[in-house]
This record gives structure tokens, sequence and C-alpha cells, in this order.
């Protein structure tokens, strides 16, 4: 037969200040994990997020990203024309072709900077990523020198505000608007008319070329016969593989989180460990008085191992709501990919937390198995003459 | 020191419980101390004097963004300029993307005397000097992929268009050997092809003297001001760190997380001092029958804690000293970090957390239970 969880839950409250730091602890270790995993999801997410299904992208054969690449006008127009590229309402086929641009721009936090993409673009280019939004004041205007600013990138970097002026290129160029990219990698570019951008770095060639295809069968096969034109020497991948590409750049934080929650894991079971062997300690009478009253010794010991894992969830719990403020919170690294900044948001997400309880639980668990087990083992008579 | 023996045995006398604690805390300094190295190492200044005397001169607009090739003349004549050498970084890949090393093309005759602190055979650095198809390498790398003196080596282009078959003509030492120099000019040769010659990613040039330093930086900066490539000019050491500040306010959230951990053992030694403090009610109760102090009973409290700390310390910090000088960090190739050396002022730190919350979780209880009086203890059964 089972003792009663009550009897549990009433010990821990009955040493409060022993369960308040022991849980406390548990709590630092759960909140440090989930905070350094939300880095890392976030950043996953962003690139994840970013492709299009349908969509295809160009790039010059082992170029490997957008930064490196180049495509020139005449590849533009034989791609454009090919079969499984989607035509528009008016015939057109649906394709952009784009050049990137890195440019160093001083962020707010550190004057030294880091590298913001600048993707010239014509309006074809919105149209195959209904996913980016204008949020405040307007698009470019084809041929004219007018940027439009992500709102990320516009809360970390110095004067890219809407009115303010942006020195890059030949000259200055005027914020018209903010896009919101929901999420997405494009949070961390700032557009502008393509035709301007190449002129301003004497550019005679695209960077990569963006496609919308028919579907998912006429992707693989456009992707396939791009890349085996020996003319072309062009690499093609659909979107969403091209940006899945890039979430290595989470691997580092990912791989420190782990570090980190591993080794101050093992320091908190030992720490619920200490705070088990003291309870059960104090309470080998009772102990002792249980076992007359006919409790198994398994089920002593699973009630001291239940008690320790609802400490150390209890412990989880309060570690899950500490970090729940920092979901959405948005700060940016530099993608090595590209060498270029991509902001992205925390995100504790539901399963985060859960994997954070089952953490702390597993904690409590490990850490309270071993005192039970002492507890278990007592014997009847000499656990009844102790005293206390 | 007469009551050494007594604090000793005291600590140990739940063996059990102190030694719980005791990895406890070390495992947390231990996180500590390879957090603080880490932040260190990131951070770290140039060891030798040489290094304070190099410069890099890149386009303002951004790394990807080439100079000509003919600012280097002009550079070459701001006064206090001893020499200057075009830099190009490579990017490309070795056989596979995973490993990732760096590749720049330069300009052999004057590497040398560029990074006097490498190590070259002489012979070995006149065949790469002759050898327009030749490089440089790293041991590092050589060890890493078995590359010896005479081997060829395919580095596909990913920023250029162009793969290098390069000759291994020789292999350097250096404090941080794993990176590969080749002739810049050799890919300028293909690049001709494409019509994309006569730029370059960098310049690094090379001070006369420390003091000429910060005036090369204004001056070669100004003159280009009202070119249409803008430089930007900066120690080698800025020039490095520029990469690490890309990463984001890495500092900030190392720190953060230190302060969460010293929070957490406070957490966790306080609840154990506390626990077996109480349970000692009764045996303070009979020391201050025989006589001994309130101050001198809060004493030994506390040193039985700083014990522990002490001990947590040694297997902690002093251990990830020794520790990470065993281990070679270049052959591991992380990103950023080529060693781990654990400096004086770290393990001051972590020594000084050691002792702080030893005494700080200790107060509370041992001032509580000297302060109780006799009668009150002794009753407390």
């Amino acid at each position: 037969m089972a003792i009663p969880l009550k009897y549990n839950l009433r010990n821990l409250l009955v040493r409060r200040t022993s369960t308040l730091f022991t849980a406390g602890s548990i709590a630092l270790t759960v909140a440090v994990f989930i905070t350094l995993t939300a880095l890392a999801t976030g950043l996953r997410t962003a690139f994840i997020s970013t492709g299009g299904e349908r969509n295809l992208i160009v790039l010059r054969q082992n170029s490997d990203t957008e930064t490196n690449s180049s495509v020139t006008p005449a590849e533009f127009q034989n791609i454009k024309y090919l079969d499984g590229v989607a035509r528009d309402g008016a015939g057109m086929p649906r394709a952009s072709a784009e050049t990137i641009v890195l440019i160093n721009l001083p962020r707010l936090d550190n004057p030294q900077g880091s590298n913001v993409i600048i993707r010239g673009l014509a309006p074809a280019g919105f149209a195959l990523r209904p996913q980016v939004q204008v949020a405040a004041g307007r698009w470019f205007r084809p041929g004219s020198r007018e940027v439009v600013v992500s709102e990320k990138v516009a809360r970390r970097f110095v004067s890219t505000g809407l009115g303010d002026r942006l020195r890059f290129g030949k000259s200055e160029w005027a914020v018209v608007g903010a896009f919101d990219a929901g999420g997405t990698a494009f949070d961390s570019e700032i557009w502008c008319d393509v035709n301007q951008l190449m002129n301003d770095y004497n550019r005679t060639s695209y960077s990569s070329v963006l496609a919308e295809t028919t579907g998912a069968q006429a992707l693989a096969a456009l992707a396939d016969r791009i890349k085996d034109d020996r003319r072309l020497k062009l690499d093609a991948f659909s979107e969403t593989a091209y940006y899945a590409k890039q979430t290595s750049s989470a691997t580092p934080v990912q791989a420190l989180g782990i570090f980190i929650a591993v080794l101050m894991a093992i320091g908190a079971a030992f720490a619920a460990m200490n705070a088990m062997y003291t309870a059960v300690a104090n309470r080998t009478r009772e102990i002792g008085t249980l076992r007359v009253l006919g409790f198994s010794r398994a089920s002593i010991w699973l009630s001291f191992a239940i008690e320790s894992t609802v400490l150390s969830l209890l412990g989880g719990i309060l570690g899950c709501l500490v970090t729940l403020p920092i979901n959405g919170i948005s700060t940016g690294t530099t993608n090595f990919s590209t060498f270029s900044e991509i902001a992205f948001q925390f995100r504790v997400t539901g399963e985060l937390l859960t994997t954070g309880l089952v953490f702390s639980a597993l904690i409590g668990f490990f850490g309270g198995s071993l005192p039970a087990l002492k507890a278990a083992r007592e014997q009847i008579v000499t656990a009844l003459k102790t005293r206390g | 020191m007469k009551f050494f023996r007594l604090v000793w045995r005291n600590a140990l006398r739940n063996k059990r419980r102190s030694l719980l604690t005791v990895t406890s805390l070390a495992l947390s300094l231990f996180l500590l101390t390879t957090l603080l190295t880490v932040v260190t190492e990131l951070e770290r200044p140039p060891d030798s004097q040489e290094a304070m005397l190099r410069l890099v001169v890149r386009n303002a607009v951004s790394l990807g963004t080439p100079l000509p090739v003919a600012y280097q003349q002009q550079i070459e004549q701001v006064p206090g300029v001893a020499l200057t050498t075009r830099m190009q970084w490579f990017g490309g890949v070795y056989v596979d993307e995973a490993n990732f090393f760096a590749q720049f093309g330069c300009e052999p005759v004057k590497l040398a005397r560029m990074y006097p602190e490498y190590k070259i055979d002489p012979a070995q650095l006149d065949a790469f000097v002759r050898d327009r198809t030749g490089a440089l390498a790293g041991r590092v790398l050589a060890e890493r992929f078995g590359w010896r003196v005479g081997d060829r080596i395919t580095i596909q282009g990913r920023i250029f268009p162009v793969d290098l078959q390069l000759t291994i003509r020789g292999i350097y030492d250096a404090p941080d050997a794993s990176a590969v120099f080749f002739d810049q000019q050799y890919l300028d040769e293909g690049l001709k092809a494409l019509d994309r010659d006569g730029e370059i990613g960098t310049f690094f040039v090379k001070a006369r003297a420390p003091e000429d330093v910060p005036r090369i930086m204004d001056a070669v900066d100004a003159r280009f001001r009202n070119s249409l490539a803008q430089t930007k000019t900066e120690t080698e050491q800025a020039f490095q760190l520029s990469f690490v500040s890309m990463l984001g306010n890495i500092k900030t959230l190392i720190i953060s997380i230190s302060s969460v951990i010293v929070f957490t053992i406070l957490l966790v030694v306080a609840n154990t001092v506390g626990m077996s403090i109480r349970e000692r009610t009764t045996e303070i109760a009979v020391l201050k029958t025989m006589g001994f102090r309130r101050r001198l009973v809060l004493g030994l409290l506390v040193s039985e804690s700083v014990c522990l700390g002490l001990l947590a310390w040694l297997v902690g910090s002093v251990g990830a000293r020794l520790l990470y000088g065993g281990i070679d960090f270049a052959k591991l190739n992380f990103p950023f970090i080529r060693q781990l050396e654990v400096t004086p002022q770290s393990l001051a730190v972590g020594f000084g957390v050691a002792m702080l919350i030893a005494v700080a979780s200790t107060f509370v209880p041992a001032y509580r239970a000297a302060r109780m009086t006799i009668a009150a203890a002794l009753r407390n059964i």
C-alpha cells in the first residue's frame, strides 16, 4: 500500500527553509537551462520559418550563401522562363533577381557594429515573401534611393528609423518604411531597389534568384535541371532547405546551454540528496512507525523518492515561471555562414517548459533515490530506538 | 591554530554530507572558472610586442567589400609605416565544410617580416616564396590533416569562384598555428579570367614603433575619406575582437549566468550548513558550558565552512586550471577558443567566491547558535 502523498507534502512544509533553499537551487538550474535553450530555439526558428515551401533559390555553384553568390542577368532571363516557374495573373513568371550587399552598421549597444544585409530587389520579390509586411511607412518606390528597414534592425542599429538617412554605397538613402517579417531571417535585413544598389556597388551580376514553382515536384525537377545544366554553373535549392542549413549558428549556444545545465544539474542533485538524507535521518523513528503500521519497504522507498521529486518539481515550476518573461525578447547575433547580423527572439515554448519540468523531476528523482533506499533499509527495532 | 583539529574533524563528521556539499560547490566553481576563462580568452590582448605593432586596413562598408589594390602604395607612404602586405581571406572549403580553417592570400616575401613570431624553417620559407602555387600551413593543421611538405591540396572557393591547387612548401609554428597562407597573386590570376582582379580584402600594416600606431590609424583613414572606398583602420587586436563582438553580447550573457551560478551555490551551501548547525545545538551549548566564548564558537563554525570552501576551490578552480592546461584546444577546433588558460585572476575570483559563500552561508545560523543561552540550547534535544 502506498503512503499518502499528503504525508510528503506536509513534511516539505514543516522544513520550509530547507525546502525553499533546495527548490531554489533547482529553480535556478532549470532557469539557466531554459534561457539558453530558448536562445538556441529562437535562433533556429528564425531560420527554419523563413523559407517559402514552393520557393526555389538559385546561387552560383559552390557559393553556399547569397552573400558569396553571383548570377548574371542572362542567367536570370534563362531561369525565369524554365518549366515549373509559377506565373502571375498577367502571365509573368514569379521570379525575382536580387542583389545582396553587406554593410557594417554601428549597433546601439556597440559602436563597432555588425554587418547587416542590404537586399536589392524588385516588387516581384515582395510577392514571393507574403510573410513580410509593411508595419510603418511604405515600401520603397522602384528606381528611387529609398530603403525599408526591418523593425528589429531599426531597434538595434543607429540611424535606421523612419525618416532617418542611411549612408552606404555612393550616397545617402532615405528610410521610408519599416517592415515586419514575422520572426523570419528577413527581420535582419534592409531592403531597397535592386538597380540602384547594383549601380552603387558597380555590380553587373545579381547575387541570387528566387522563383516560385508550381509545386513540390516541379521544384525538385527544376532544381535538378538547373544543377545539371553545365552551361549555367549554378546551384538550386528549396528556400526552406537553404535556410535550414544555416541553423548551425545555433549549435554553440545549445552546446553551452547543455554543458552548463548538466554541471549545474549534478550540483543541484547533490543538494537535493543532502536535503533528503537529512530528512531521512530526522525521521528515522517515523519510518520505523510506518513499518510497524504495515507499510512495506517498497512503499517507504517510493514515498521518499516521490517527496524528493515533488520538491524538485516545485523548483522546476519556479524556474519556468521565472523564465516566462524572457519569451519574445529580441536580440541578435552574427550568422557566420553569411557574416551578417541575424535578429531573433527568445522562444520559451510549451515543449521547452515541459522539458524543464521533466529535467527538474529527474534531478529530484536521482537526488532522492539513494536517501530513499537508506530509509527503506532501516530495521524496525533500531529505527524505533532512535532519538528524534 | 590549536583548534584546527577540532574544526577539521567537525567538518568531516558527516562524511557523506561534506562530500556532497564539496562536490556540488566544486562543480559550480569549476563552471564559474570555465566561464570566466572563456571571457578572458575572448578578450585576450596580444601576447607579443610584435602583435601590438600590427594594424588592419579594411573597407569601411564591411569586410565583404574589397579595397582597390592600388591603395597599398599610398598606405606605405604614411609616416611610421614600416611594412604593408595584402591579405585576402579566402574562406574556402578543404574536402568537407566541417574542416573549417582560415586561408589567407598574402605576399609571401613579406610574411616573415610581418610575423616575426612565426617560426619557419628558412629553406621552407624560401621554397614557399618561389612557388606561386605554394602554401605555408600551420603545425596544428598539418597534424590534423596529416599534411607533409610536398603534399598537394585543393581548396574549393566559396567566396571566390576559383579553386586553389596548392602544394605545401612549409610548415610554421606559432602560438596559434592554425591557418594556411598562400600567394595572393595566384588567386588574383584566377580572378583575372573573371574580370574580378585588382581588389583585396585587407591590408596588414606594421608600424615602426608603438607610438606610431594611433597616428597611422588616423592618417590612413583621413587619406581615403573622400575616396569611393573609405577605409577603416584598427589594431590587429581590435580587428579580431570585432568578430567576437559580432556574436552579440556574449559577455553580458556569461556574466549573468555566472551570477546565477554563484547565487545557486549560496543556496546549496547555506542549506547544508544550516542543517548541520541546527543538529549540533546541544554540542554548541556544551562548548559554551566549558567556557568557550561566543566569538570563538562563531569562529569555529565559520572556519569549518571555510575548510570545505577551500577544498571545493582546490578541486573546482585549481582542478580546472590543471585540466585545461592538459588539453590541446587548438586540435579541438572550437570557434574562437584556441586555448583556455585559467589566469591567476580567475583563480582569485573563484577563491573569493568560495570564501564569500562559506562565510555568508554560515554566518546567520552560526551567529544564532552562538548567541543562544546555554539553558535554552541544552533544552533543545
